[in-house]
């Protein structure tokens, strides 16, 4: 065999996993070959040098640079809803985002809050026959207005969302949207149900109570991207967490 | 001993830090870098050539160990997971450099190449000679070199962290181990 032969076997043999019998032979090679005998006291001398290098020592300042620079990350992916704003132009999105839903809101809110005749007692204020048609008639108007309002807020957020769609981390948004299509199918039963039957106040109290829901989840996004933005993790991370509840 | 041990609890404990930084838990970063960075920061010092290098890969490396740290499953430890990471992205900056000195160097040790000729006994090796044949070394073969002789990981998890196989990790160590000895016993007028 030439020298060649026991590339491999010298290989093995500096790592220390040559098997007994090519142990016995590199030896036997060895003892008659100065240059291979030469090369694996080398490869052996490299090894130990390799394995006792200088240390740099870490400098203290990389992990204030790198706690620097945390903020700019965003959440880690898998608990990030919407990644941080970084450009003036995203800045505007964002704002827009907020600014939107925060008007669907108080829309919603306006139609459906406790005071309004037309929303909160509509069952009470159908029991007098003179107005009860008015009355359905006026209310059904303002949940159509009140379903406008949420319509335009989902359609600005689907852009806002397309737009931003590498900021949005997959998991989060498969919980968002696992949890829209939730209060959707609820809605849409609702809808048909006060279709079938117009002044049932259970119908009516069925679809406020999922419009309510879906303003709640749209508040928390609200929430969301604004303790983001202000680098808020632990809100932020609780925000997540209650999205997945 | 190598930073990828496996037993059961270390991977549970592993899997318990991944999981407190994802959910924005500060200090459980801070315990992932003060475990990893020291040893991380002189691999990245020894792939790049330059502290100033090693200092923005390190900040790179544990920036991207942020963002996708919900990829860890606990397949590997997190130290192996960590270290494949690291040496991926020393691998693409070093790629994208295409410094001068990186072609002259690759340009007569490039992969596949035969061994080097027999050279006379090297003797004692100096570390700071040691150092400076490293930095000569083709990436792929220093990769491999750094992970298992200087670090202490097994061909095995070398190959994991490279994408390998152990059989690739042994040959590129023992290349890289030759292509030392030879810049060892060189005559140092030429390049140095």
């Amino acid at each position: 065999m030439s020298c060649a032969d026991y590339n491999e076997s010298i290989a093995d043999f500096v790592d220390g996993t040559l098997d007994p019998a090519r142990h016995r032979a590199l030896e036997r090679h060895v003892e008659g070959c100065a240059a291979c005998r030469a090369l694996v006291a080398d490869l052996k001398s490299i090894q130990a040098a390799a394995f006792t290098l200088d240390r740099l020592e870490l400098p203290g300042h990389l992990w204030n640079a790198v706690q620097a620079r945390i903020p700019e990350e965003g959440k880690p992916s898998g608990a990030r809803l919407l990644a941080f704003p970084r450009t003036p132009a995203a800045m505007g999105w964002w704002a827009a985002a907020a600014a939107l839903v925060l008007a669907t809101t108080l829309g919603i809110y306006t139609v459906m809050r406790p005071e309004n005749p037309h929303a909160g007692d509509t069952a009470a204020v159908a029991s007098d026959p003179a107005d009860a048609g008015d009355v359905v008639a006026s209310v059904q108007a303002e949940l159509q207005a009140a379903e406008e309002h949420y319509d335009k807020a989902i359609q600005g957020l689907e852009q806002i969302a397309r737009s931003e769609s590498g900021a949005l981390d997959p998991q989060v948004a498969a919980v968002l949207q696992k949890n829209l299509s939730v209060i959707d199918q609820a809605i849409g039963e609702s809808r048909t149900a006060l279709q079938q039957q117009p002044a049932s106040a259970d119908a009516q109290d069925s679809l406020f109570d999922a419009m309510r829901s879906k303003v709640a989840l749209l508040q928390q996004t609200v929430e969301l991207i604004n303790e983001m933005r202000k680098g808020n993790q632990a809100e932020a991370g609780r925000l997540i967490q209650g999205l997945n509840q | 001993m190598s930073p990828s041990k496996t037993t059961g609890d270390v991977r549970n404990a592993d899997l318990e830090l991944a999981g407190r930084i994802r959910s924005g838990d500060g200090t459980a970063f801070e315990t992932l870098y003060q475990q990893h960075a020291p040893r991380l920061y002189n691999l990245a010092y020894r792939m790049a050539g330059t502290a100033t290098d090693a200092d923005d890969l390190l900040q790179d490396i544990f920036l991207l160990a942020y963002r996708k740290v919900s990829s860890f499953r606990g397949e590997s430890s997190l130290g192996t997971w960590l270290y494949r990471l690291a040496m991926n992205h020393c691998l693409d900056v070093l790629r994208s450099r295409q410094s001068r000195q990186e072609q002259q160097t690759d340009s007569l040790d490039e992969d596949g190449a035969a061994p080097p000729p027999a050279a006379p006994a090297l003797g004692a090796v100096s570390r700071i000679d040691l150092d400076r044949a490293i930095g000569r070394l083709p990436r792929a073969c220093r990769a491999a070199f750094l992970l298992h002789d200087v670090e202490g990981f097994g061909h095995q998890e070398v190959g994991t962290i490279l994408g390998i196989s152990e059989g690739t990790s042994k040959s590129q160590v023992h290349k890289a181990r030759l292509r030392i000895r030879a810049y060892l016993t060189q005559p140092r007028a030429v390049s140095d």
